[in-house]
């Protein structure tokens, strides 16, 4: 009877065995159903966020590899438009400081002088020349004289519409009447070439009691600048025969102008005239 | 279809990679293609109801731990897919049997569409995550699924299912 009962059974989960196992599936299930909410599956649950987290991080990784070049090439373009910003600005605050650094000198007064931008340049051993960003339109006009916070830096020689071309100080043409601080000896200051911080003072006779380390300033003689404008310091004073050779370290760096000053023309048409006529020589070139 | 155990273990393991990976990404009203149930419906077709019946449950394992609410639905999703490859195997074709390739194609889109529907209704009843009403989420979001599905299963006929299905 036994072996009879448990053949039987045998043959029922035999026959039945797909039913039973799709009821064991939908007990499993629905024992899961009961606990979903309970505590016993928050646990299943934060295991389950995590693992999902895990592999979905890892599927996103596998699909950037795969974009990795072409956001490189998006990342190279943000870069490349941030760079030109940068520089962009990097250059508007510069030449701000520049302009402020020019305006905040207290022994100028600004106000009466065109400011300018120095946007071109040409330095060699002999002829040196500075482009300016003010031109006629801004009302630059020939022999205006051209000056900075540390002192006369030349003068203007042609005239565009919106450009000037600036002679400056260190040009083997450029002279101008300059007098010392201190002892009133005046002279003509040049540029013979070499160093860019040195020019020599001319006609200054033995007699003169010219000193050493003496501020040199512009003259009143002047035909085109006004006086008073800084030009340097004498730092030697050989004797020659008749006059002193004077050398004065120019309080202007060349190398490093960015901003000048342009000051309002001097008008003195009649003084040139009768030294013309008179047969001196002008000393100091008018074109 | 092989009868081959670790390459269908492969490859239901695939399918489940993509389901979760892949397609969960492509949703129209919240509903997704089922790469599962095509899966599990081939294996119903094909090998036999317990096969079926046994991954249908594997599968709703997985897919209710990966679901976005594991545990408020896991369960639920366990069972629709126990129903779904229960279903499946009633549409098995015998081994012995001469069925062409258009007869197990139809068995194969008949278990589809009936065991789809009925998983899908199920956790359509329980699951209503934009607050659809009843009508919408059961029959409306249930046949969309079941219509992505066979749209699914169409194309995979077409790439991949037709030379195995000549096996």
């Amino acid at each position: 009877m036994e072996v009879d009962k448990l053949r039987k059974y045998f043959s029922f989960f035999i026959k039945h065995n797909t039913f039973l196992l799709f009821l064991l599936y939908c007990g499993i299930s629905a024992l899961f159903i009961r606990l979903q909410g309970q505590d016993t599956l928050n646990t299943l649950r934060s295991g389950c966020i995590e693992i999902s987290s895990f592999l979905s991080d890892k599927a996103t990784g596998v699909s950037e590899f795969f974009r990795m070049s072409e956001e490189n090439g998006r990342l190279m373009k943000i870069n490349a438009t941030l760079v030109s910003r940068v520089i962009s600005l990097e250059s508007a605050v510069t030449e701000s400081r520049n302009r402020e650094k020019v305006l905040a000198d207290t022994t100028i007064d600004a106000s009466r002088y065109i400011m300018a931008k120095v946007v071109g340049r040409k330095f060699s051993d002999r002829e040196n020349m500075l482009l300016i960003d003010a031109g006629r339109n801004r009302g630059i006009r020939p022999n205006m004289t051209v000056l900075s916070p540390e002192g006369l830096v030349g003068r203007v020689t042609y005239v565009s519409a919106h450009y000037s071309k600036v002679m400056p100080l260190i040009h083997h043409e450029f002279k101008v009447i300059v007098t010392s601080g201190v002892t009133n000896t005046m002279g003509i200051l040049s540029w013979s070439g070499g160093r860019e911080d040195i020019a020599q003072l001319e006609h200054i006779p033995i007699s003169s009691p010219v000193k050493l380390n003496e501020q040199i300033s512009t003259s009143d003689f002047s035909t085109f600048s006004v006086s008073g404008i800084p030009v340097g310091r004498i730092i030697s004073l050989r004797p020659d025969k008749l006059f002193y050779t004077v050398e004065v370290k120019l309080g202007v760096d060349f190398s490093r102008l960015t901003h000048v000053l342009v000051t309002p023309l001097k008008i003195e048409p009649e003084k040139i005239q009768l030294l013309q006529s008179t047969g001196e020589t002008a000393v100091e070139e008018i074109k | 279809m092989t009868r081959n155990i670790p390459s269908l273990i492969i490859l239901f393991c695939i399918v489940l990679l993509v389901q979760v990976f892949g397609l969960s990404y492509i949703r129209v009203f919240n509903v997704t293609p089922d790469a599962v149930t095509i899966f599990i419906a081939l294996a119903g077709v094909t090998l036999s109801q317990r096969a079926s019946t046994t991954f249908g449950f594997a599968a709703g394992i997985v897919l209710g731990i990966f679901s976005e609410n594991t545990g408020m639905v896991m369960g639920w999703i366990m069972l629709s897919r126990t129903v779904e490859g229960f279903i499946a195997g009633f549409f098995n074709i015998p081994e012995n049997s001469h069925a062409t390739t258009k007869q197990k194609n139809r068995r194969i889109y008949n278990a589809i569409i009936i065991s789809g529907l009925l998983s899908g209704f199920i956790v359509s009843a329980v699951y209503n995550p934009l607050g659809f009403s009843p009508l919408i989420r059961i029959v409306v979001l249930g046949l969309l699924k079941t219509l992505l599905t066979v749209i699914l299963a169409f194309l995979a006929n077409i790439v991949i299912l037709k030379k195995s299905l000549l096996d």
